[in-house]
């Protein structure tokens, strides 16, 4: 009797180890590490409408000041101290973890400086020799209009970037995301205690879920407290920014959004995007890598043709706006000796795929995220900046026509 | 008093163990004083040196040892049970591995408090994963130790997990474009010591960093630490299964 009592424990112990097993093999592989069209997020109307209390709580502030952390996997924080103030000025002071250097971007609305403590740190669009000649003791100065520009994206000039802000802080000044165009839709997922803070999380899903943006956001003052984003490109990247010190009627004095350049400090035309691309005459780098069908495209393949290289990638709003123009211009000169070839080395292969279907691009294209692609991109094609669409015209015997990024509204 | 001489007698039975003790702990405050490393940093030194290399030494030749010598002949008779010898074995090294990283964890609080630098972020976690790491890997090297000779044991787990990870690390590459390395990654997740779940669980990727936000992912984090106690048993019980059907002789090897 004994000897049976001791095992049926046994056997009840073994069972309830395999369910738990069961149970945990179930939760471990059951990973999200790979897009499905389960993640594009449909509509609820109350998590929209949180959202959007946020993003008018941002706005009607008269003045906010905040101290965010961004930082990711890899252990590497960037602290940005931030001070906003209407209706165009601005002041963020950036540094990241090993450093002690503050780096600082300062707007008054009119005019937008940029500058380093000590020498300035290395940006993917120098070269030896610029950077020699302005390593130390220079400014940069730009125009700032009003509400019209992203202060993130300036936020990359000060070269100590290590993980971007997610939440642009224009957003305050009255600008406008361009992601916010491609929301799929806001959900909610349930509330969490953030620092003392109870915060409602709403799940915020753009370009059919290539990027997924979490937000706590405070029941109190309707701010962010935290706010993680997932980027689904050839790997899944995932950042958080968390906010503290929140003051959003903060005393900002007008000399802390100005500044005037110290004696002796010489101001520095900074190159953009376009001034680092492959210059017309140029030989255009040659590359065989994979293409969207499975095959092998070669550039030289197409000598004697004139060719029209996209590079482009799904997370890109200005590439969604350009690329259905290619495939309509492709379709008129089809029949000609003009080539589209579109270069995607950033997205996950199934996405690209996808994404090529739902806008019927039927013109070659590479998709193929090796470092061997992605050495084309950078160094091949010099687009440091990962600055994307890239557009590059290649006359028919391999040289450079034309370069240049981005998309310009109604430009044909 | 027979279970406590048996498990007592993991840390006597070889006169190398408490150096092996005293030279991770130095190893530990050396890389603390040295490198002022963050939470994260530590934790994955932690988790690679007591995770997996102090098991190795802590169990060569566990059983090999007695093995050789003829001695599991008199261990293994009657009153006592191969399985209660191999769950003493294990317990004992579990012991110790417990004792030391509650040292680790004092040595590091202490050189925190007293240079005031470094960061304890996480490292408690680190802390806890590696003791999940040390005792799946100690009883996959105790059931080894059962069939493998003398030391070889911990050499050939060693042996066999580098030269895997760097074969993967090269298919994996390689075979990035070309075809799906899905099956090959799932056997080393999930039937493999759990390196890589329990650092992604350490490392706060269920956390922090996940690709999930809310409830399910403290359950996946629960799940990989359930996922770790499951492989050491069933590491254990094919130890055990092992030292149960093999035959010894009394003569030395």
């Amino acid at each position: 009797m004994q000897i049976r009592n001791k095992i049926n424990i046994w056997i009840t112990v073994a069972v309830a180890g395999l369910i738990l097993e069961g149970w945990a093999f179930y939760v471990v592989s059951a990973s999200p590490e790979h897009w499905r069209p389960s993640m594009i997020v449909k509509d609820e109307p109350e998590a929209r409408a949180l959202y959007n209390t946020m993003i008018e709580t941002l706005r009607k502030a008269e003045n906010l000041s905040y101290k965010s952390a961004c930082s990711g996997p890899d252990d590497r924080v960037c602290t940005y101290q931030i001070q906003l103030k209407k209706p165009n000025a601005f002041r963020i002071g950036v540094t990241n973890d090993p450093s002690l250097k503050i780096n600082t971007l300062v707007g008054n609305g009119d005019w937008l400086w940029i500058y380093w403590q000590g020498v300035r740190p290395y940006l993917n669009i120098d070269d030896e020799e610029s950077y020699a000649k302005t390593r130390s003791e220079v400014y940069i100065k730009k125009a700032n209009p009003a509400g019209k520009d992203s202060i993130a994206r300036e936020v990359d000039l000060l070269g100590i970037i290590w993980h971007g802000l997610i939440l642009e802080p224009s957003t305050f000044h009255g600008f406008t995301d361009p992601l916010e165009s491609y929301i799929d839709g806001v959900r909610s997922r349930g509330s969490y205690d953030v620092r003392g803070k109870e915060c409602d999380i709403i799940e915020v899903s753009y370009m059919k879920a290539q990027r997924t943006r979490y937000f706590w956001i405070c029941k109190e003052d309707h701010l962010p407290r935290q706010i993680k984003q997932i980027d689904r490109l050839a790997e899944n990247h995932v950042r958080v920014e968390e906010w503290s010190e929140i003051k959003s009627k903060a005393m900002i004095p007008e000399h802390k959004v100005t500044w005037s350049p110290p004696e002796g400090w010489r101001r520095w035309n900074v190159p953009g995007p376009d001034d680092v691309l492959l210059k017309s005459g140029q030989k255009a780098p040659d590359f065989d890598l994979l293409s969207a069908d499975g095959g092998r495209i070669k550039l030289s393949d197409y000598r004697g043709k004139t060719v029209w290289l996209c590079m482009w990638e799904c997370g890109c709003p200005g590439c969604r706006k350009v690329l259905p123009d290619l495939q309509k211009f492709y379709e008129e000169n089809r029949y000609k000796d003009l080539i589209i070839l579109g270069f995607n080395c950033i997205d996950n292969k199934k996405m690209a795929r996808r994404f090529m279907r739902e806008n019927a691009l039927t013109f070659p294209n590479i998709l193929d995220s090796s470092q061997d692609a992605e050495k084309v991109m950078l160094r091949g094609y010099k687009n440091k900046t990962k600055t994307m669409p890239l557009h590059t015209i290649i006359d028919a015997q391999g040289d450079v026509m034309d370069a240049w990024c981005g998309y310009v509204e109604g430009h044909e | 008093m027979r279970k406590y001489e048996l498990i007592r007698e993991t840390f006597c039975r070889r006169g190398f163990i408490w150096i092996v003790h005293v030279v991770w702990l130095v190893l530990y405050g050396g890389f603390w004083w040295l490198f002022l490393p963050n939470g994260p940093e530590f934790g994955r030194f932690v988790f690679i040196w007591s995770g997996f290399f102090l098991p190795l030494a802590l169990t060569a030749g566990i059983f090999g040892d007695d093995i050789a010598s003829g001695r599991i002949c008199v261990l293994v008779t009657k009153p006592l049970w191969a399985g209660e010898l191999y769950i003493c074995r294990v317990l004992g090294v579990t012991l110790q591995a417990t004792a030391h990283f509650i040292l680790t964890g004092c040595i590091v609080l202490i050189l925190h408090l007293i240079m005031r630098k470094g960061s304890m972020e996480y490292l408690g976690t680190w802390l806890f994963a590696s003791w999940l790491l040390f005792i799946t890997v100690a009883a996959l090297s105790t059931s080894l130790s059962v069939v493998v000779g003398r030391t070889f044991n911990s050499l050939l787990i060693l042996v066999v997990v580098v030269t895997v990870y760097f074969i993967l690390g090269l298919l994996m590459s390689s075979m990035r474009q070309k075809a799906d390395t899905g099956v090959l990654t799932a056997f080393i997740r999930y039937a493999w010591p759990p390196f890589e779940l329990l650092s992604k669980f350490a490392g706060g990727e269920y956390g922090k960093y996940s690709l999930i936000v809310g409830r399910f992912s403290v359950s996946k984090s629960v799940a990989c630490v359930v996922h770790s106690l499951f492989l050491t048993v069933v590491y254990s019980l094919i130890g055990i299964i092992l030292l149960g059907k093999r035959q010894f002789s009394r003569q030395r090897d």
